[in-house]
């Protein structure tokens, strides 16, 4: 089948916001690489039908079966980015992977929250071990002074207390750094750990989304 | 478990053995495998989906990719085997003869323990 130039606009529109869902997060070589191919794949399609019924119901069985643009330029994006986050194990291609897969369902969104939580206590011990030489007098692990009768917390924290709240007192001198960052860490290590598991797993399991049951016959 | 689930479970694994089969023979273009896994197999593939796992096994370094540009009125990207990725496959089929082989052994036991509870009875 030879496109008239209808056609041929409707090809091209479907490949211009495939290429635009594509640039938000492929480099732009890639981008091009990824829509000559489409536009190959496309071209073989259509060269290969016949127009029958008529040609725009054909074209748009075409379009049909490849998939609409965002679904196409979404799979890239989630084989890519969950891809490079399991090979590399580089933070921010972890956190970027972490965050399509947040998205990408309810599972994900929890997981991605507890992963979150876990990248977020890390970091916390990390910067008050690294504050402590700073603000010698404040940052520290603080006990609480008064009982829980006097309707006070009488708990203990780690952290940074700048003003002095008269209810607690700083135990903990610049031993306190090596604690804090041996926490921190442990804790980034482990949750980034569990962070590439989950993404590993979470890539062997989706690809159920390439492939569906033919109905028996 | 519905069994469309499970079917889809058996698959789910199968699809980068079958593209990396279907590209040992000889270099193949996207559509070209497309059409061969269809033919050959009743794994329906969403054609805008195969891309990106064809990237995703160009940059595991098991299959080369490249462009042809006198073959077709338009360029095709072609996809071969690389030596790394002939090594996996010949690993995955010999898993694959492994695990089918094991799984038939307990089918023909289950049946042959069939056939003799229904003989005593």
């Amino acid at each position: 089948m030879i496109l008239s130039d209808t056609g041929d606009s409707r090809v091209n529109g479907y490949l211009f916001v495939l290429e635009r869902s594509l640039a938000t997060f492929l480099p732009r070589d890639s981008v091009r690489d990824v829509v000559r191919e489409i536009d190959s794949h496309l071209r073989d399609r259509i060269s290969a039908a016949e127009p029958v019924p008529d040609e725009r119901a054909v074209l748009e069985r075409i379009l049909a079966e490849l998939g609409p643009p965002q679904r196409v330029a979404q799979a890239y994006s989630v084989e890519r980015t969950v891809d490079e986050a399991v090979v590399t194990g580089r933070i921010w291609a972890i956190a970027h992977a972490v965050w399509h897969v947040a998205m990408s369902g309810a599972s994900g969104f929890f997981a991605g929250l507890g992963l979150f939580i876990g990248y977020l206590v890390g970091a916390s011990f990390i910067v008050i071990a690294a504050m402590k030489p700073i603000f010698p007098d404040h940052v520290g692990v603080w006990v609480g002074d008064r009982s829980i009768s006097d309707g006070v917390d009488i708990g203990w924290r780690a952290g940074v207390n700048v003003a002095g709240s008269g209810y607690e007192h700083m135990v903990g001198g610049y031993w306190v750094i090596p604690i804090f960052l041996g926490v921190g860490l442990g804790l980034f290590f482990i949750t980034h750990r569990c962070a590439r598991n989950f993404l590993g797993w979470w890539r062997r399991r989706r690809s159920s989304f390439t492939v569906s049951v033919r109905p028996a016959l | 478990m519905p069994i469309e689930t499970w079917q889809e479970q058996l698959r789910r694994g199968s699809l980068d053995l079958a593209i990396l089969l279907t590209v040992s023979a000889g270099p193949r273009y996207g559509l070209a495998i497309i059409q061969h896994l269809e033919a050959f197999t009743d794994l329906i593939v969403t054609e805008g989906t195969i891309y990106p796992i064809l990237g995703r096994l160009t940059r595991e370094a098991l299959l080369d990719a490249y462009w042809v540009e006198d073959e077709a009125p338009h360029p095709r990207k072609y996809y071969r085997l690389t030596r790394q990725g002939a090594k996996r496959l010949s690993h995955m089929k010999s898993e694959w003869r492994t695990f089918a082989g094991k799984i038939e052994r307990l089918m023909d036991a289950a049946s042959a323990a069939e056939r003799n509870g229904r003989d005593s009875q």
